[in-house]
This record gives C-alpha cells, structure tokens and sequence, in this order.
C-alpha cells in the first residue's frame, strides 16, 4: 500500500528534477519562458471537463451559440493560462537572505525580487517546502518573507524555491524554480540550562574577579549555576525574588570557552554549552575567545562579528563520526 | 432560540463575503436567461426559490437533513411542474433548480468554483432551448459576470490582499478586466468556431421540446390558431433569385388538410407516402432561398408548389413538405416553385372520394342550402365555379372578419354561416370547404402563411407567425386543384397588407422607425445566416467565394489547424506586448547595443554609456559616431533638467538609423 503511494510521488520528484534549474545558481536569476511552467490546477481540470461535455454537446445538435459560448470560455481559458505565464516573465530574484538563527527557531528567510517590465503582478507566493508567503511587487520591487523552520545547526539546505501564481482564473498555475546557492547558516541551539561561564579557565584570575571594592555593576536575576555568594540577600528581600551582583569586568579578564573543558558531555551537548557560554559571555559584555580542536583560537574579542565567528565555528564544526 | 448547531465546525478556509457575494451574483445572472426560458409559473417558482436559499445560506449553514430536503423538494417541483416527462426541458428546468440550491453549501473555495462552474452550464442550457438575441445577450453577460467571480475568487484566495477599490469601480474593473482577456481569446474562439470539423448528422437524438411553441400544427380546430395569430415573431425568410411573385401570390404552403369529423380538420397521412401529384407549370419559376426558424414540428413551409423537395424532407402527393426530422434548428432551403397551370387534373377515385366526404350528422342547415345550389347551378365546370363565384359573393356581401369569436356548438358550419356571419380564416376556409363538399365539389383545406413583409434593407420578404393562415382549395373536371380564399372575399386587406402597406401612409417618423426594424431584421437575419444556420454542409462551402466549391475534411483541418495557429501566435504578441520596453529611446538603444552583441562588443548591463562607447572606441578606433551618440544618449538619460521632445526623437531616429561598419574588423 505504502509503496504504491510513494511511486507517485517518487516519479513526481523525478520530473520535478528534469524542471530547470537544474543546480544551484548565482543569483539574480531571471525569470524567463525556459524555466516557467504552467499546468492547470485541479479546478482548471474540472472546468477543461466541463468545456468538452458542452462542447460535444454543442456540436451534437449543432447548436451554434452554445459552441460560440463553450469556445469563447476555451478561448478566455487559454489566455488565462498565458497570462498566468506573463506574471511571472521578467521577474528576477534579486538575492535572499536571512540572519542566522539557533536550530529550532524559524529562520526568517527574505527573498528579494524585482521586474524589469512595470506590468502588474498579482497573486505571487514564494514557497519553500511547506511553507509559503506573498510575494508583493509594488514599484517593480518586493520581498517575500518566509518562515523556515530549523533544525540542525550548520548550512541549511533550503532546496528550490517555488515562485507561482494561480492569477487571473485559478485555472492554471504558473511557477518557476529558483534555486539560489547562497548559503544559510544556522546556528547550535544553545544549551537550555547549564552551568555559568567557566571564568578563567585555568588562568589565574578567578580571585581578582569577586576582590571586594569592585563596582557593582547591576543586579540581575538569579539563574542556575550562579553561585551562593553572588546573592544579593537584601535586594533579594525586597524584590521578592533571588538578585545575584554582576561586576564590572576587569581588563584582561577574557573568559576562555574551551572544547577540552566539557569533556564530560556528548559531542552534540558540548557545542550546545558552548554555545551557550558564547552568548552568555556576549550578553555579559566580555571579552571571551573559543578555543575547538583543529582550529585557531578565536579571540578573545566581542562584539556581533566576533559572536558570529565563534557561533559559525561551533555550527560548522563536524558531524559527531562516533558516538 | 437556535442553538449554534455546528457553528463549532468552522471551515478554516472559510469564503469571505465578498466571495460569496460575487457567486451567488454570477450564479443569478447565469440563470436568468434560462429562467425566461421556462414556462412562466416554473420560472417564477424557481427564480423565488434561488432568491430564499440564497437569502438563508448568506445567514446560516443549514443543517445536512434540510438541505436533502430542499433538494428533493426542489427536483419534485420541477419534475411535477413538467409531467415527468424527461427531455431536453425537464433537462433544463431540473438544471435551473440544482442552480437555484446549490447556494446552501457555499462554505469553501471548491464550493465556490464549482457553483461558478456548474453556472457557466445555464446560458448554454439556454442557448439549447432558445437562440434568440435575448437570451445570446443575457447567456454572454452571465457568463462574464461568472468568469469575473472567478477572477475574483483567485483573487481573494491568494495570499495577497488586493488594494481596496471603491465596490462599484471594482466590479466594473473586473468585468472590463474579463472582458479583456476574453477579447484575447476571441480569435481563437472565431477560428474554431468557423472551422472546427462539424457533424454532419448528430451522435444522440434532439430531445424535442415538451413545450411547443406555436407553428403550424397539422390540425386545425376551433380557436386553434388564436395563438399563432397574435405572434409576431418570425417565421421565415425569403429571398428571391430573378423573378418575384406578386404579392397575391405569396401563398407559403403548409400542411393540406382533408380529413374533417365534425370539428377538426386533419391531415390524411396515408396520401403523404403516395407520389407528388402531377403538375404543369404556367408561368414563371421563382427560385428563391427560404429560411426557416425553428419550429420543433415537422411540416415545411414552400411558396406555392414547389417543383422539387427541399433536403432531408419529403414531398407529399398534396406537395406539402414534411422533414424527416423536425426543425428544431433554423433551416436554409434553396427552391424552385410555380404557380400551376394544371395541377392533378386526373383525381384517383380514392382521393376523390376523400376530397368529398363529410361526416353524418353535422351541419344540416349548410348541407341543405348547399344541395339547393347546387341544384339551381346545375352540372359541370362552369355550374361548379358558379357555386364558388356564389359563395365568395355571399361571403362578401354578408360577413365581417373578426378575431373575437364565440366557441361554437355541435354544428360549427352552420352557426358560423347562418349565425354569426363573422370570423376569421379558420371559420371561412372551413366553411367554404364543407360547403363545397356538400354541393359534390372535391375540396381540401390548405394552411400556411399568406403574404409577408419586404425588407428593402436587406431584400428579402419576412414572414411571421402572425401571417398564418388557412385557405381552400377545390378540384375542377379538366382543370384539377384551384386555389380559393374566402377570407381574402371578406377582407382581403387583412391578408395581403403589412406593415411596409401602412408605413407608406404613416409619415416620415413612421418611415424612419421601419427603417431601423428593418436593419434590425436584416442584422438578424445576418446572425441566422453566419452563426445560427452554421453547419457541416455551409462549413463544406465556406471558400465558396474563393471558387473552392466544397473543402474536404483534411483540407478543413489543415486550415483549422492554420488559422487556430495563427490566432494563438497573436494570443501570444498580444499578451508579450507588455514584455516591451515602454520608452522609444531605451528601445531604440538597447537595439543600437544588439547590434554591437553581434560584434562581439556588446555592452555590460552593469555598464554605463560611455565606458561602453570608450572599449568599442578602443577595439574600433573609426566608431566615432558612437561616441557621440553615446553622450547624447548619457544627457538625455542623466541630465538634470529634461531634454525637449523633440530632441528626444531626432535621438531616436539616429539611433535607429547608425549601424556599425562590419568590415573594418
């Protein structure tokens, strides 16, 4: 039973690998006849079914304006196919982009397009595997944005894009495929909850950190893996719930996030935690470097560009080959 | 209080109001021209129906058990409405209703589409029981109010909403919006419909229409022809080649008439399978091409005798035509007539006999005056047309014509010459007959049409149903069948005069007001001749003109396929037009750097003006000209304030004009 589902829907996939494009490609790409198809949809079938029972009914009895009628509806359908055509000939997708996400988030996927000629363009959907958004050409100019939704880190394959249009009848619909070979990182979900940065990592500077007389930075909430004595007990009183101080970090104090020093975890945990300390280390505005085996030492630096070398890093680092 | 049964079970995918909006007004305005069609009281019944279940369904979702109910209740209508007899208006009628409850579940997009389709089926149900202008124009406009639902069904189904436009500009927009794309089609539609192989002869019968409209029956009684007098829609058409009748010749000849029992007067179908009777022409031959409307009975209408039977029907031996099948579509026949010098002048006894019987027991007051004629008037040729001349002068001087008559009693005859002394046709051609029988006169009532009404726009005479008429004919010794009209006796300007006979009278504002009917006939006839009576053997003639005389079947496909090709290819122009670069000058540029491409110097997109013109400079040291078309080319684009038109196009006429020297290479 399964299997004769699926032969369908396999054959379906191999036609759909003979549609242009073929392989990935740069982009812009334009739109043009050699890689637009048009198919009638379900109800174009039905209306194709509806036109011939009139039209042998017509001729049967040689009824002229009952076959004027049914040829004049033929004749408006085939325009409609071809103007289905038009909507998306001359259009070009001028680039996509997307700031990456940690896995498990949707990534919000923009694809940008334009038209050379200024014909209206209606009804155009943009549509990434499951998921779909309009597409609205205004001046010539657009962008569709597309939910992805994300689950590994590393590149996302996000296949072919579908731009179509089922515009003017419903009668047909009119796509092309767009295949862009930019790539589309995606980040290591970061660990849910974990212990606190590994200040110092072996350097001596654990002592300098907590020396009294160091300014109160601010207080913020109490998370798991902070320690008892960084408790603001009287705040905490006040506010009802469990302050811990942050201090102003001293110059020279980077924080090392190092793959040796979660050797305990399993390969996949080990990129979540660290990840997780890199945006801790961000968030707390610290200079922070990343050590992974094989590769360079980043850092210590910090800011957006350095957070993404390290998170690009960690995404990009290889599939676990044992266990 | 009603509870919000399955108001819970909400469609996700629910139809907005506008969508259903628009349906149900494409689904009324499909229906309508089938609506007039039906019988009156079924129409109404129908067309109220719709309008409830449209007015209930825009409220509430009906629960499943009711609409089942509604349906049936429905089809029971309809059913009961029409005997239950099936055919092509039960078809119809039965169509209508499922139109008028399909509205009750309106609740998705497929929904929606399917109404819209089964819609589009109304105006050609229509155009199977009707083809007059009415209902053309009627089936057109419903079906570009459906395609323009449809349109907006893609419309609002998309993701994208649409800008919002004032309601009466946006359905105003989205017809012309059809319209347009219609129009596109239109070529191709014309193509197909002129050339798309016919049948000669159908796969399934014609179902015949339950409901006859009034033509010419076979029969004739009293009040019979009420009706059919006070029609004036068309009944034929009539175009002469060489010589015309006069007008007291317009006799169209119908069904003959010889059996009578009293009441009625019947054909005697028996003589229809004997061979015409013989006849000997005197005077002209009129050829002429008859056209007949569509009448769903199967008795022809010929001018006089015709001396030959049209195609597909037979000549009976009284030479009244019967079609093999009945003319349900409009029909052309190309025909030679006469008026006889000589017709059936040998009477078979059996006919004879036929032609002089009369029923026992009616009519006694008329069969003794008859008796008593014939007795003054004695034997012969000349006692016989002595009692006709008698007759025709009793007529005139003591009758009226009148359409206002009582039904009659037993003796019909009799009350009618002795009582009421006035009538119409059916009562004189009646009376005269079974008079003439009673006094040993062979005679027979003949039906048809008298006279007829010349268009001078387009030269031919027309002929409407309100023209019926009954008239006699008698049998002389030497002599045979002589036509009579007694009504003509009464009132001959009833018969002969038409319209075109009072217009001339009427002033010039009348004058103008014929004219403009007469364009109007004459467009008609144009649409029965170009579209309506289009079939396989006109198709077979269409290059007539050309001095092709009948295309062959691979030769219609051939050109079928030529000129469908042709309308896709302008399909095709006219839809790419868009692709065009709108400004001339950009045009006229681009086609200035295609030039180049074939050089091998074409310019970059990314590649301004004259950095292109400097590399082509380089590579061709000569290319002057470039140059400076180049930098009039960058000021006209680029400059601050606008160039002049003119200018702009002195710009684009060197453009067009400079082509680049090959040989230099």
């Amino acid at each position: 039973m399964a299997a004769t589902v699926r032969a369908p829907a396999r054959m379906f996939q191999r036609l759909q690998q003979l549609a242009r494009p073929r392989a990935p490609e740069p982009l812009p790409a334009r739109l043009d006849r050699r890689r637009i198809y048009v198919l009638p949809t379900a109800f174009g079938l039905f209306f194709f079914v509806l036109l011939l029972t009139m039209g042998v009914g017509a001729l049967n009895y040689n009824n002229n304006p009952a076959l004027l009628l049914c040829l004049l509806l033929a004749g408006t359908a085939l325009a409609s196919l071809l103007h289905a055509h038009l909507q998306l000939s001359g259009l070009a997708v001028q680039a996509i982009d997307a700031e990456p996400v940690p896995a498990g988030h949707p990534l919000a996927l923009r694809v940008h397009a334009r038209a050379d000629v200024a014909r209206p363009r209606r009804g155009l959907e943009v549509r990434a595997g499951d998921t779909s958004a309009a597409l609205h050409l205004d001046d010539g100019a657009g962008e569709a944005v597309l939910e992805l939704p994300t689950a590994q880190r590393g590149w996302l394959d996000i296949g072919r894009l579908r731009i179509s249009t089922t515009r003017p009848l419903g009668l047909a619909r009119a796509w092309s495929w767009v295949w862009p070979d930019t790539p589309l990182l995606v980040y290591p979900a970061p660990e849910a909850h974990g212990p606190p940065l590994p200040e110092g990592a072996g350097d001596n500077v654990q002592a300098r950190l907590h020396a009294a007389g160091d300014d109160v930075h601010h207080l913020r909430n109490w998370r798991r893996g902070d320690s008892r004595r960084a408790i603001a007990w009287k705040p905490s009183a006040r506010r009802d719930q469990l302050l811990v101080r942050e201090y102003e970090q001293p110059q020279g104090a980077d924080v090392v996030i190092d793959w040796r020093g979660t050797a305990e975890l399993p390969y996949e945990a080990r990129i979540r935690r660290l990840a997780r300390w890199v945006d801790e280390a961000e968030r707390d505005q610290r200079r922070y470097v990343l050590r992974l085996p094989g590769q360079p030492a980043l850092g210590p630096a910090r800011g957006a560009l350095h957070r993404h070398a390290c998170l690009r890093a960690l995404a990009l680092l290889p599939e676990a080959t044992h266990g | 209080m009603r509870k919000p049964a399955r108001a819970a079970v909400v469609d996700p995918r629910s139809l907005p109001v506008t969508a259903r909006a628009w349906c149900l007004a494409a689904s009324f305005a499909c229906q309508l021209p089938l609506l007039l069609q039906l019988p009156g009281w079924l129409g109404l019944a129908v067309g109220a129906l719709a309008a409830v279940v449209a007015a209930i369904a825009w409220k509430r979702r009906l629960p499943a058990p009711l609409r089942a109910a509604v349906a049936l209740a429905a089809v029971g209508l309809v059913l009961a409405g029409s005997g239950f007899s099936l055919g092509r208006d039960t078809g119809c009628a039965l169509l209508a209703a499922m139109l008028a409850i399909k509205p009750v579940e309106l609740f998705s997009w497929r929904d929606a589409r399917s109404l819209l389709g089964f819609a589009l089926f109304a105006p050609f149900a229509t155009f199977l029981l009707d083809q007059g202008p009415l209902s053309l124009l009627l089936g057109l406009a419903g079906a570009l109010v459906a395609l323009a639902a449809l349109w907006r069904l893609a419309e609002l189904d998309a993701a994208v909403p649409t800008n919002p436009l004032p309601p009466v500009h946006a359905v105003g927009r989205r017809l012309w919006l059809v319209g347009r794309l219609a129009l596109v089609g239109l070529p191709l539609a014309l193509a197909a419909f002129w050339l798309f192989p016919r049948m000669a002869s159908p796969m399934w019968g014609v179902p015949e229409r339950a409901i006859a409209k009034p033509g010419l029956s076979g029969e004739m009684g009293p009040g019979d022809w009420l009706d059919l007098m006070g029609d004036d829609s068309p009944a034929l058409r009539a175009r002469f080649f060489g010589p015309v009748p006069e007008r007291m010749q317009l006799y169209w000849r119908g069904p003959v008439l010889t059996d009578y029992d009293g009441r009625r007067w019947s054909r005697a179908e028996w003589t229809q399978g004997l061979p015409p009777a013989e006849v000997r022409v005197g005077g002209p031959v009129w050829d002429y091409e008859l056209e007949l409307e569509p009448t769903d009975r199967r008795f022809g209408v010929t001018l006089d005798l015709p001396l030959a039977e049209p195609d597909g029907t037979r000549l009976g031996h009284d030479h009244s035509t019967t079609s093999w099948r009945p003319l349900s579509s409009l029909r052309r026949w190309r025909l030679q007539s006469a008026a006889p010098a000589a017709y059936e002048t040998e009477l078979r006894p059996m006919l004879r006999t036929m032609a002089l019987r009369l029923p026992a027991g009616f009519n006694p007051r008329t069969i003794a005056l008859a008796r008593q004629w014939r007795a003054e008037a004695g034997h012969g040729v000349a006692a016989d047309e002595a009692v006709v001349q008698r007759f025709n002068d009793w007529v005139r001087s003591d009758f009226a014509y009148t359409l206002a008559t009582n039904l009659p009693g037993r003796h019909a005859v009799d009350e009618f010459l002795f009582d009421e002394q006035e009538g119409f046709c059916e009562h004189y051609a009646g009376a005269f007959v079974v008079f003439m029988r009673a006094a040993g006169i062979p005679a027979r009532v003949v039906t048809g049409y008298v006279g007829g009404y010349y268009n001078r726009f387009g030269d031919y005479w027309l002929v409407r149903r309100e023209d019926a008429h009954a008239w006699a004919e008698v049998w002389y010794e030497g002599r045979g069948w002589v036509r009579a009209d007694p009504t003509a006796a009464v009132a001959p300007e009833r018969i002969y005069d038409t319209i075109a006979n009072l217009s001339d009278d009427g002033g010039a504002g009348l004058r103008g007001l014929a004219d403009m009917w007469d364009v109007g006939d004459w467009m008609r006839r144009g649409w029965n001749d170009f579209v309506l009576g289009f079939d396989a053997t006109r198709q077979r003639q269409l290059l007539q003109p050309l001095g092709i005389r009948d295309l062959e079947m691979h030769q219609l496909i051939v050109l079928f396929a030529a000129l469908a090709g042709l309308a896709l290819a302008w399909m095709l122009w006219l839809v790419a037009r868009g692709e065009r670069e709108r400004d001339p000058v950009l045009r006229a540029w681009h086609a200035l750097g295609a030039r180049y491409a074939r050089l091998g110097l074409a310019p970059a997109p990314h590649e301004p003006a004259r950095d292109w013109s400097a590399r082509v400079l380089a590579a061709r040291p000569q290319d002057t000209t470039l140059a400076t078309l180049s930098a009039r080319f960058s000021d006209w684009r680029y400059a601050a304030h606008p160039a002049n038109p003119a200018a702009a196009r002195t710009l684009i006429l060197d453009l067009h004009r400079y082509r680049p020297a090959e040989t230099s290479r």
